[in-house]
């Protein structure tokens, strides 16, 4: 009996034995892509070893592109031409692409995967993003829920950039949350001043990146950004420049007035910001500042449901309101619109500027969604 | 039992800090499909299905939106929405992105809120979810119907 | 089984002796992955390979190993591990040059595992004591078998989808009577052959 039961054990042992050995050396002959040559704008050339994502591989090798889900498939900034071997496309990015970029063989740099040598094409531009190392100098309260964050940069220890990019902030796990995440954020530092970066992040309920920031992060904290990012930028014309912003959307218009200190335009520039009351304002000495240096402009704060103890004597009403009355007073031929913050408010007053004969073409705002 | 690649992926969406940050399980050890299986059950002993309360939800959320975030007055209700840059992914693996539009909905004659997000408006309506016990975004059914005042839809067919 | 010739056995399989329409072996998959025809050619050729690999293996480990040993018994658990190893390398293979197919396949891919048709044509052949080409010859025509009734109905639903069903019927109760009627049609092919 003992011996049956011996036998048994042995055989099924030697079986399962034999059969998990195959098993684990299919597994490194299958899973070992090899080194794989990546052709970039058929100028460049990277070996990384396969089996990874395209977007690993590339920011393995420092180049960047976009991401602001971390490589979740979910956010299509990760956006390039894949012209040879990224193998057929996955249902993970059809959703995510429309048919003339199928058509032109862009794909979702997350989801491609590395196992053959590749051929893609990217933005020169992209070229130049880089990942900072970063120190926290400085954190304030510029309301509520919106934080003002100086970084000062380490490793690179300066950055170029047009007004108007943003930076991608990396998060660190805290609490519950065990990931880092990638978040766009715009920058509001003028370009001249090109050792630091400054953020303006406001709390999003529920949040992962901006409780971070909020709850977590305090000066003297290392940080990491990749950028600059983003074709948000002034653009050249003779028209009239109108700038709407409101909260965080802020800093992107703070970087362009900076610029306009520098080199004043010739053109009259007016800046819309909406709020709700009056804890949602600030920057206005900044403002005030700017208004009085750079000649032909205009800081217009309205507030759409101000508070009696506010005591504010402003324009009030939502922000459509004083935009399109302004709008309709001058000439819209060739104005520019500029725009940022909260989607609902960007399409309100898009509608509102190409109601008053601002053509869609002049007008421009960072599309995050 | 074995996961499929996608099922283990969507289960780690469910967890805190992959999209949002608190996650969409809070306190609840039951699986996903039991919290939808006890949620809807308790919907249809109130004589309502969840494109009723999705409806209802999307009601509020439109009203607000004009309101620039700002609150808007509805008579027996006031609603604020708040709607930040970017898009949230649903949990449960169908691909669908929402636009992050936060509703706080107050019933005057109760004096209560609540805090929804358009993702849930969305899971309530594909897919039956009203996320999880101690859940910062839960939504109670009963008490949604109750303080929503939310009606079954007319000409319904049996 | 002396004297049947492989090929009879290869083509019986596939037809008269169907392991699907006739033995009723291999329904989970059949009904759920049957929606679309390349999801479905895409299980059914897998299932191909792992008949014919698994019959080959299985008659070796069977009749050069248990049975010397006088370890016949223990066919049900070795079986099972041959097919699962299978399977997995299967996996890996498919996941490795079709990363598409491997997500559309989802569960189902290892689920062939517990496919019943593999362990039965398995446990038939070493009932019916073919030999080894007879076995091979005997997989590889089930798993062609079970694929050409994958594809057939899969077909027949795409086709289905166009038109009107009473709404109570929808999925596994149209899928269920598709069976029913194509399993009746293979009737027609009983006592053809004989093959055991």
């Amino acid at each position: 009996m003992t011996v049956l039961i011996l036998k048994t054990v042995f055989l099924i042992t030697a079986i399962n034995g034999a059969l998990a050995v195959l098993l684990v050396i299919a597994e490194r002959f299958f899973a070992n892509y090899g080194e794989c040559r990546i052709r970039i704008n058929d100028q460049k050339e990277l070996t990384v070893n396969g089996g990874i994502s395209l977007l690993s591989a590339l920011s393995s090798q420092k180049i960047f592109l976009p991401s602001a889900c971390g490589g979740r498939g979910t956010c299509a900034y990760c956006k390039c031409q894949v012209q040879e071997g990224a193998g057929p496309l996955l249902p993970t990015e059809e959703p995510l692409l429309s048919p003339e970029e199928i058509n032109k063989q862009v794909r979702l740099a997350c989801q491609v995967k590395v196992k053959q040598d590749l051929s893609i094409r990217i933005p020169e531009e992209l070229f130049a993003i880089q990942q900072f190392e970063t120190v926290v100098e400085q954190m304030a309260d510029l309301t509520y829920d919106i934080k003002r964050v100086r970084l000062k940069l380490i490793d690179p220890n300066a950055i170029q950039f047009k007004a108007g990019q943003y930076v991608q902030l990396v998060s660190q796990p805290y609490g519950k949350v065990r990931e880092s995440v990638q978040r766009a954020y715009s920058i509001a530092s003028p370009t001249y001043e090109n050792g630091i970066v400054e953020l303006m992040i406001r709390l999003v309920p529920e949040g992962i990146c901006t409780t971070w920031v909020h709850e977590v992060l305090q000066e003297g904290d290392h940080v990491q950004i990749i950028g600059p990012m983003g074709d948000f930028e002034m653009h050249e014309g003779e028209g009239e420049i109108i700038m709407v912003a409101g909260g965080s959307g802020m800093a992107p218009m703070v970087s362009l007035l900076s610029d306009m200190l520098k080199d004043p335009p010739k053109r009259k520039a007016t800046y819309f910001f909406g709020a709700v009351t009056k804890r949602d304002i600030f920057f206005l000495d900044e403002m005030a500042e700017f208004e009085k240096r750079i000649p032909n402009f205009n800081f217009v704060p309205a507030l759409s449901d101000p508070q009696p103890d506010d005591d504010w004597d402003g324009e009030t009403g939502l922000i459509t309101v004083p935009l399109g009355n302004y709008l309709s007073t001058i000439k819209t031929e060739n104005a520019q619109g500029y725009l940022c913050g909260s989607p609902g408010m960007i399409h309100a007053c898009v509608n509102v500027m190409k109601e008053n004969g601002i053509s869609g073409e002049n007008i421009f705002f960072d599309p995050f969604g | 039992m074995k996961l499929t690649p996608q099922e283990k992926t969507m289960l780690d969406l469910f967890k805190p800090g992959t999209v949002s940050k608190d996650g969409f399980l809070g306190q609840d050890s039951r699986h996903v499909h039991d919290i939808v299986e006890a949620d809807l059950r308790s919907l249809v002993r109130l004589g309502l299905d969840q494109n009723d309360v999705a409806d209802r939800l999307s009601h509020f959320i439109e009203a607000g939106k004009k309101g620039l975030e700002t609150t808007v007055d509805l008579g027996d209700f006031t609603v604020q929405v708040q709607w930040q840059r970017g898009l949230i992914l649903c949990p449960f693996g169908d691909k669908r992105r929402l636009p992050k539009l936060m509703a706080t909905v107050c019933n005057k004659k109760l004096d209560q809120c609540i805090r929804y997000s358009q993702l849930n408006v969305h899971m309530i309506r594909e897919h039956g979810f009203f996320e999880g016990e101690g859940s910062p975004f839960r939504l109670n059914p009963a008490a949604l119907v109750h303080l929503l005042d939310i009606q079954p839809t007319l000409n319904k067919e049996e | 089984m002396e004297g049947l010739s492989p090929w009879i056995l290869f083509f019986a399989a596939i037809f008269t002796g169907n392991i699907l329409l006739t033995y009723f072996l291999g329904m989970c998959s059949f009904l759920s992955v049957s929606k679309q025809i390349k999801t479905a050619s895409g299980l059914g050729l897998a299932v191909i390979f792992v008949l014919t690999i698994t019959a080959a293996l299985n008659w070796i480990v069977y009749w050069h190993l248990l049975q010397p040993l006088g370890m016949e018994y223990l066919r049900y658990i070795v079986f099972i591990v041959v097919i699962a190893a299978t399977v997995q390398l299967l996996e890996m293979f498919i996941e490795r040059y079709s990363e598409s197919l491997y997500l559309n396949l989802g569960i189902f891919l290892p689920l062939i595992t517990v496919n019943c048709a593999i362990l039965g044509v398995s446990l038939f052949m070493i009932i019916r004591k073919y030999t080894f080409i007879q076995s091979v010859a005997f997989g590889a025509g089930s798993g062609i078998g079970w694929f050409l009734a994958i594809l057939a109905m899969a077909g027949i639903r795409e086709r289905l989808n166009e038109k009107k069903i009473p709404a109570a019927l929808h999925g596994p109760g149209i899928a269920l009577i598709i069976s029913g009627i194509m399993a009746m049609a293979f009737i027609g092919f009983s006592g053809m052959v004989q093959i055991q």
